[in-house]
């Protein structure tokens, strides 16, 4: 089989919706961390990263989004982006396009809201019919499915904030397998009230501050051989996608020894080597894990001095969504001919369950 | 098929089996309750029923963690990650293997699931009521996400060259779950996959499926004329993998093969049903296994036991077999397990596989004359099976319908 490649991708990101706004975002590496409206917004932060001016009825449409709720709006939107190049495709063979798609727990704030009408309610069954939907998880990958008539596998996702590596993976199994052609692969975050919450009791005292953001990054995923016969340019091999937990996940010292053997397991798949390494895009998320995470991508790639891109300064803590996002800048830094040969990419995550992964985008080889 | 590592693709086995059940926790408990067509419903003790004109439900009895659960303080999971846990050691030992010999493996770990932890989601939405949001436990927070009831097996079992994929899609993840579990297998990429589904009952989704008008009052009757809907229930199951080759290489007993499995999206109807895509994904699983309709010896149903469900699924499955197989669903004995469902399902075509028999469905009095299956009503049956069929839908019109067999000397 032809080596699997990234052949678009798309982004709804704190910098706007779509990939020019996250790549200039990028480019100016200006943070789009703003104070909250507390009106809109109560919850113990004071600032965040949202996306600009985002709502259902504005970039999904008025008709049909009443009910829809923000993450949902976020995966829609953001597949939408993708889906007008693959018009013709997604006509004439539906189920030969699946859609993977990252979650946390869905959408928290939907699932507590509805709990909430059963709790105050004069009757615990006085909830909202058209909502229950929202309170299941595949919610999101289902609506972008329907938005977009996307009849192929569609499966959801998660994994904390390895969520965006794991659906990569689960996107690469899937086309191995043979149950597609190709695969809309991605994840997607909202912020709300309620996560901001559980995000805040979740953290380990030194992350506390750190802003949330949200997002949902996407991407095309395809036989090198099936993107060149639709006319699209590899932007991206997927060299591998590795995964190791820490033996002992409380002690953050384990995570520098697990992650580099990890990444130094992806390199060797991948057949790269540290010097080819131009970029390493970590999840950077704050305490004595990022510390960790830095030493141990420092431990694999010895004497190579490849680009940092913390992308976790500008566009805040965006959770599940994290790593899909920290892929998409690799690629909106590569440009539009994307990975040179010979040259690659270290996407790094490490999970506050003791879980740790990486994934290796190399140069997809022919140039066009 | 060749791969990228110039193998064929292997052959993949069942050689264990943990389950987590409203009618017996392990394998052979839940074997006697299959074959025996045990009921697991009771009365919903979960959470405060009151004002809910009836609510039975198929709770997990008896269930003590620390039973179950040795190195994780209990108190960090919780109860579906308890349950997801539990069925992951017993399929480890249930598969005559130690944590530390499949920690010496490469092991893909996927467990599906619905609601993952919304259950402590609903505490602490009481919690923000009574108290406010500023008096929720850490600890309950912390434990109250979907990617725990994969990331809690791997630390329990100890393992370290592992990927653990938490699937939360809905009502068919078991299916899911399994089916990436196979593909890692076959291609060679892992060497082990524990591999199933887990959920715990909740009161959201008591109160939709209640509020839809769903519940059923008092039992599950699936494919009969008087159904009157779902049972939650709860549970887990999951199945440990491995390639034919390494099973026979340590003589380890062999359920059955998994054969294959399909996938696809209705893209239509947020929940109902879609008679033509179910039947579309029957197909793409026949295919993808290798089989065709008419080796098919069971089915065994998504079967809710809801009017929409068996009235469409059953048309489907007409629409695909000349002459359907005997179609029966487990669900009438556990309840809907949401995400444990069609692993637990899974487990039960394993098992029917290994016994030779087709477990029942229960609560039966007069077939539906719209689903017109042989629902193999109330009483278990012999049967000789060579290959079996485990349908499952979800929300979102998600299809994932698996094929198990007999395994055969010929590759």
């Amino acid at each position: 089989m032809s080596p699997l490649v990234i052949s678009a991708w798309s982004a709804t990101s704190p910098f706007g919706v779509g990939a020019d706004p996250f790549r200039a975002g990028l480019e100016a590496g200006r943070s789009a961390v703003e104070p909250v409206d507390r009106e809109t917004h109560p919850g113990p932060f004071e600032q965040a990263a949202l996306v600009p001016e985002f709502t259902a009825a504005r970039y999904v449409g008025k008709k049909g989004t009443r009910t829809m709720d923000r993450v949902t709006a976020l995966a829609v939107t953001t597949v939408g982006g993708l889906v007008k190049d693959l018009t013709d495709e997604l006509a004439a063979h539906p189920e030969q396009t699946g859609l993977v798609l990252g979650t946390g727990s869905g959408s928290v704030q939907s699932i507590m809201d509805f709990t909430r009408d059963s709790l105050v309610g004069e009757r615990p069954y006085h909830v909202d019919p058209a909502r229950f939907p929202n309170t299941v998880m595949n919610r999101a990958a289902g609506q972008g499915a329907i938005w977009h008539r996307i009849k192929g596998p569609n499966t959801t996702v998660a994994g904390g904030t390895l969520t965006g590596l794991l659906a990569l993976s689960y996107a690469v199994r899937l086309l191995r397998g043979g149950h597609c052609g190709r695969v809309l692969c991605g994840a997607a975050e909202e912020y709300s009230t309620q996560r901001a919450w559980l995000e805040w009791h979740g953290r380990a005292e030194e992350e506390r501050d750190t802003p949330l953001g949200e997002g949902s990054a996407v991407f095309l995923v395809e036989s090198a051989e099936a993107a060149e016969a639709a006319g699209r340019t590899a932007l991206a091999a997927i060299g591998a996608v590795r995964f190791r937990a820490c033996a002992e996940p409380e002690g953050a010292a384990t995570a520098r020894r697990t992650l580099a053997d990890c990444v130094r397991g992806a390199l060797d798949a991948a057949g790269v080597g540290p010097e080819n390494v131009r970029a390493v895009l970590p999840l950077a998320g704050g305490g004595p894990l990022a510390t960790q995470e830095a030493a141990a991508v420092r431990d694999a790639l010895g004497e190579a001095r490849p680009r940092w891109t913390r992308l976790r300064d500008l566009v805040g803590d965006t959770s599940a969504a994290a790593t899909s996002l920290q892929l998409a800048a690799a690629l909106a830094e590569s440009g539009d001919r994307g990975l040179a040969p010979g040259e690659a990419a270290l996407i790094t995550g490490v999970d506050r369950d003791g879980m740790v992964g990486c994934a290796v985008l190399t140069g997809a080889g022919a140039r066009r | 098929m060749v791969y990228d590592d110039g193998q064929p693709p292997r052959r993949v086995v069942i050689t264990g089996l943990g389950t987590v059940t409203s009618i017996g926790l392990g394998a052979p408990a839940f074997l006697a309750g299959l074959r025996t067509g045990r009921s697991g419903v009771k009365p919903i003790t979960t959470f405060d029923t009151t004002g809910f004109a009836h609510a039975n439900g198929c709770e997990v009895a008896d269930f003590d963690p620390r039973e179950w659960i040795h190195r994780i303080d209990t108190t960090e999971l919780g109860r579906a990650t308890q349950f997801s846990v539990a069925a992951a050691g017993m399929a480890v030992a249930d598969a005559g293997l130690t944590p530390q010999e499949l920690g010496e493996r490469r092991v893909l770990v996927s467990v599906g699931t619905t609601d993952a932890e919304s259950g402590d989601l609903d505490g602490l939405a009481r919690t923000q009521l009574d108290e406010g949001p500023e008096r929720w436990a850490p600890g309950v927070v912390r434990r109250a996400q979907a990617g725990r009831l994969s990331s809690a097996v791997v630390r329990e079992l100890g393992l370290v060259d592992v990927e653990a994929l938490t699937i939360p899609t809905a009502c068919a993840a078991g299916n899911y779950a399994i089916g990436s579990g196979f593909d890692a297998i076959r291609s060679g990429e892992v060497e082990a996959a524990l591999c199933g589904g887990a959920d715990a009952v909740c009161r959201k989704t008591f109160a939709g499926f209640y509020r839809l008008g769903t519940i059923a009052p008092e039992v599950c009757q699936p494919f009969d004329k008087d159904r009157k809907g779902i049972l939650t229930g709860e549970g887990a199951g999951v199945l440990l993998l491995e390639s034919l080759e390494s099973a026979r290489a340590r003589g380890a007993r062999i359920y059955a093969e998994v054969l294959g499995y399909g996938l696809n999206c209705d893209a239509h109807h947020p929940v109902a049903p879609d008679q033509d895509s179910l039947a579309r994904c029957m197909e793409v699983a026949h295919r993808n296994a290798g089989v065709k309709a008419e080796d098919v010896d069971f089915i065994s149903a998504h079967g809710t036991g809801t009017r929409a469900n068996d009235v469409t699924e059953a048309g489907a499955i007409r629409q695909v077999f000349d002459t359907p197989p005997p179609t029966i669903s487990i669900k009438s004995m556990i309840g809907h397990s949401m995400g444990a469902a069609s692993a637990l399902a899974a487990a039960a075509c394993a098992l029917a596989i290994t016994e030779d028999f087709i477990p029942p469905t229960v609560n039966h009095r007069e077939t539906d004359p719209e689903c017109a299956l042989d629902c193999v009503p109330n009483e278990a049956r012999a049967a000789r099976l060579d290959v079996v069929q485990n349908n499952a839908l979800a929300f979102a019109g998600n299809n994932a319908v698996l094929i198990l067999g007999r395994v055969r000397e010929a590759a």
